[in-house]
C-alpha cells in the first residue's frame, strides 16, 4: 500500500515537472510590483494594464504568432522581495520584465535581470537606475534629474520663494530628488533652510514638522510617495505651518487627496500631465478600455508609463521579427523614429533613459481633481 | 521653548494611543504570563471594523451619534474577536509549556493580520474625517481637537480601568487572579471568567486605540499593527508588565521620548533608541519603572 502511494505521488510530481517546462509557445511577460503594501494602488494598477494590453494583443494573434503569458510576482515595495522577484521571474523564463513602480525595487532587481539577458522597463525616476550600464534597463519615465530642474526653476526664478525646506525619505528615488532639487536650487541661488527625512510609513510626522516649523519656511518640497505625502500635508495644516506643500512626482495618485482630506486643496504637484489630460487618441482609446475592463479609471500615469515601455519592446521584437532580447535593446536605443505612446512619443537614449519630457505644477483642488497652473 | 511645548503636545498624544494598546498586553500578562502579540494586529483591525461601520452600517453619517456608535460596535466587536483568540488560541494550551502559548500567539498574529488582508484587501485605506479641523493657538504652540480628545478619552478610559481594578469585586478577583490561579479558584473566584473579562477590557481599550489611530493618522493597512503591538509592548515593559499604572505611564513616556529623539536628534535614530532604551530598562530595572519586586515562591 505504502509502495503504491509513493509511486503515485512520484507520478504526479513527475507530470507537475513537465507541465511546468511549457515548451516555450508562448512569450512569458514578467510583471514585478507592489500588489501589496503602502503602493498597492500603483502596483494593481500596472498588473492591471499588463493584463489588459496583453488581452488586446492576443486577441490580434499576438506577438510574431505567440501568446503573451503574464507572470506577476508580488515585491511589496521593499527591495529584498524584489530581489526575490527576480530570481523567481528569470527562473519562469520571462523575456521581459516590466516593473517596478519604485526605484528601490528597480534597482534590487536590474543586476538579475542584465545578467539573464532580461529586458526590464521601469517607471523609477532615481538617475543611478541609469548609471549602472545595463542594455536591459529601459526608463519608461523620465529622470529625477529633469525633475529637479524644473521644481528648482518653479521655486527659484517663477515663485520667488525664499526659504525652501526639503523633506525625503530613504529610498534611493526620493533621496535622489531631493538631493538634485538641492543642487539646482543653489544653482539658481534659492536658499534651502532644511533638509530632513521622514522613515517611509512612519505615521508619525509631527516631530520632524515641529522642527521645520522652527525654521519658518515659506515652502515645504517633499521629495517621497503619496502615501506619506498626504499625511505630511494633513498634519503640516494641524501644525499651522503655513507654508506652501510642492510634492514631487510620485505623490501624483488620487490617495495624496484623500488621505489629506481637506488639507488636500492648495497643495501642488509637480508631475507630467495626468491620464485624463493626455491628448492622444491612443491615449483617450486605451483610457477607456480601461475603465470598461475594470471599472474604474487608471490610478495614476505612472501605470500607463510602463505600458508604453511594454509596448516599446513588443514593437522593437516585431520590428525584428525575433525575441532576441539583445536585437529589442539594439533597436530601441537606435530608434530613429519615436513610437506612438500612450503618454506620448517614446523613444529611447543610448543610456536607456527615455528622450523628452514636460512637467506641470498641479494644484490640487476642492474637489480633488488638479488643475495646472505652470507648465514648462 | 515653543517646539518643546509642541513636541510635548505631539508626544503625548502618540503616548496615550500608545498606552491605551499597552493596557492589553499588561493586563493579559498579569493573569495569564502571555505576551498576546495579536494584540497589536487586533489593534489594526478595530480601525479596518471601524471603517466598514461607517461605510456599511452608518451609511457614511458624521454627526455625534454616529461617531459614538463607531466607537461603541467596534469595541463590542473586538471584544468578541477578543473572547474568540482567547478560547481558539490560549485555552486549549493553558496546561501546555509556555513556549507553545507564545507560538500560539504569533500564530494567531499571523492569522488576524492576512484576515485583514483577505478581506480588506492589500492597501492602504483611507479613515474619513470625522472630527472636525479645530485648532487652538498658544503662543507657537498649535493644539487640534482631535489631540485634547485623545488625551482627554484616554486619561478617562485609564483612570476608570484603574478605579475598576482597585476598587470593586471584580477587579478584586482579576488581582488575586493575577497572584495565583490555583488560590484564587480556591478562594471560589471563576478564573475562566475573570480571563474571559480581561481579555474583553483588553481588547475593547485596543479598539478604542486603533480608532483613534485611523482617526488621527487617517490611512491603515493591514500590517500596521505589528508596529504599534511592538511600540506597546515595549510601553508595557518600560512601565512594569502587570502593573496597570505601569503600562500608561510606559506608554507616555514612550511617546513622548519617541517625540523628542525624533524631533531633536533625528527621525533615523528614534527607532534605534526606543530599542536602546528598552535594553537599558531590562539591564538596569527589568521589573519596569513601576513594577514591584515580588520574590519567587518557592
Amino acid at each position: 500500500m505504502k509502495r503504491t502511494i509513493r509511486n503515485i505521488m512520484l507520478a504526479l510530481c513527475a507530470v507537475a515537472m513537465l507541465a511546468g517546462l511549457s515548451w516555450a509557445d508562448t512569450l512569458k511577460v514578467g510583471v514585478q510590483a507592489p500588489i501589496t503594501g503602502s503602493y498597492a494602488n500603483e502596483g494593481q494598477g500596472i498588473e492591471n494594464g499588463v493584463r489588459l494590453i496583453a488581452a488586446q494583443v492576443n486577441a490580434k494573434g499576438g506577438v510574431l504568432g505567440k501568446q503573451i503569458d503574464v507572470i506577476v510576482c508580488d515585491d511589496q515595495g521593499t527591495a529584498m522581495a524584489a530581489a526575490i522577484c527576480a530570481k523567481d521571474l528569470v527562473n519562469k523564463g520571462v523575456k521581459m520584465v516590466i516593473g517596478s513602480y519604485t526605484s528601490t525595487c528597480a534597482e534590487a532587481a536590474q543586476k538579475t535581470y542584465f545578467n539573464a539577458g532580461v529586458l526590464q522597463t521601469s517607471d523609477g525616476t532615481a538617475d543611478s537606475l541609469t548609471k549602472h550600464g545595463y542594455w536591459t534597463f529601459l526608463r519608461n519615465s523620465f529622470p529625477n534629474s529633469a525633475e529637479a530642474a524644473f521644481a528648482a526653476n518653479y521655486m527659484v526664478k517663477v515663485k520667488n520663494y525664499k526659504r525652501i525646506a526639503v523633506i525625503s525619505d530613504f529610498s534611493s528615488y526620493a533621496a535622489g530628488l531631493a538631493e538634485a532639487t538641492i543642487a539646482e536650487i543653489k544653482n539658481a541661488g534659492g536658499n534651502v533652510v532644511t533638509y530632513a527625512k521622514i522613515k517611509a510609513d512612519s505615521q508619525n510626522f509631527t516631530p520632524v514638522l515641529t522642527n521645520i516649523k522652527s525654521k519658518q519656511p515659506d515652502v515645504i518640497f517633499f521629495a517621497g510617495y503619496y502615501s506619506d505625502g498626504g499625511q505630511l500635508r494633513s498634519q503640516q495644516k494641524a501644525l499651522g505651518i503655513n507654508a506652501d506643500f510642492i510634492g514631487g512626482d510620485a505623490n501624483d495618485n488620487p490617495d495624496f487627496s484623500k488621505l489629506a482630506g481637506s488639507s488636500a486643496q492648495g497643495a501642488y504637484i509637480i508631475n507630467v500631465p495626468s491620464p485624463d489630460a493626455l491628448p492622444y487618441d491612443i491615449a483617450k482609446t486605451f483610457i477607456a478600455d480601461y475603465q470598461k475592463t475594470y471599472g474604474m479609471m487608471p490610478p495614476s500615469i505612472w501605470g500607463l508609463m510602463n505600458i508604453d515601455g511594454m509596448r516599446a519592446i513588443i514593437h522593437a521584437m516585431e520590428q525584428n521579427k525575433s525575441f532576441d532580447t539583445k536585437k529589442a535593446a539594439d533597436y530601441l536605443h537606435n530608434m530613429d523614429k519615436p513610437l506612438e505612446g500612450i503618454t506620448g512619443p517614446i523613444s529611447f537614449a543610448k543610456d536607456g533613459n527615455r528622450k523628452g519630457g514636460a512637467y506641470v505644477v498641479k494644484e490640487i483642488q476642492a474637489d480633488s481633481s488638479y488643475k495646472v497652473v505652470f507648465a514648462q | 521653548m515653543d517646539i518643546f511645548l509642541q513636541q510635548l503636545a505631539n508626544g503625548l498624544t502618540i503616548g496615550s494611543m500608545f498606552a491605551l494598546v499597552a493596557l492589553g498586553y499588561t493586563m493579559v500578562y498579569g493573569v495569564m504570563k502571555l505576551i498576546n502579540f495579536a494584540h497589536g494586529d487586533m489593534v489594526a483591525a478595530s480601525a479596518f471594523v471601524g471603517l466598514t461601520i461607517y461605510t456599511q452600517i452608518l451609511g457614511q453619517a458624521t454627526s455625534l451619534g454616529a461617531v459614538i456608535a463607531i466607537f461603541l460596535l467596534s469595541a463590542i466587536a473586538m471584544a468578541c474577536v477578543g473572547i474568540l483568540l482567547e478560547r481558539l488560541a490560549y485555552r486549549p494550551l493553558r496546561h501546555a509549556p509556555r513556549l507553545s502559548a507564545v507560538v500560539s500567539a504569533l500564530g494567531a498574529s499571523l492569522v488576524i493580520q492576512n484576515g485583514i488582508m483577505l478581506i480588506w484587501g492589500p492597501q492602504m485605506r483611507i479613515f474619513p474625517e470625522l472630527v472636525p479641523q479645530v485648532y487652538w493657538t498658544f503662543g507657537g504652540v498649535v493644539i487640534s481637537l482631535i489631540q485634547v480628545l485623545i488625551l482627554i478619552i484616554s486619561l478617562i478610559l485609564m483612570v476608570t480601568l484603574y478605579l475598576f481594578v482597585e476598587k470593586t469585586r471584580m477587579g478584586a478577583a482579576i488581582r488575586a487572579s493575577a497572584i495565583d490561579q490555583d488560590a484564587a479558584r480556591l478562594m471560589g473566584i471563576n478564573v475562566n471568567s475573570v480571563i474571559a473579562l480581561i481579555f474583553v477590557i483588553g481588547s475593547s481599550l485596543g479598539a478604542v486605540g486603533g480608532l483613534f489611530i485611523g482617526l488621527y493618522y487617517r490611512g491603515i493597512t493591514f500590517n500596521m499593527g505589528w508596529q504599534y503591538g511592538l511600540y506597546a509592548f515595549i510601553a508595557a515593559i518600560l512601565g512594569g508588565i502587570g502593573n496597570i499604572p505601569g503600562a500608561m505611564l510606559g506608554g507616555m513616556l514612550l511617546g513622548l521620548f519617541q517625540a523628542f529623539i525624533a524631533g531633536y536628534v533625528s527621525s533615523t535614530w528614534a527607532d534605534a533608541f526606543t530599542f536602546i532604551l528598552l535594553i537599558l530598562i531590562l539591564i538596569v530595572r527589568p521589573t519596569g519603572l513601576l513594577g514591584e519586586r515580588v520574590a519567587e515562591k518557592v
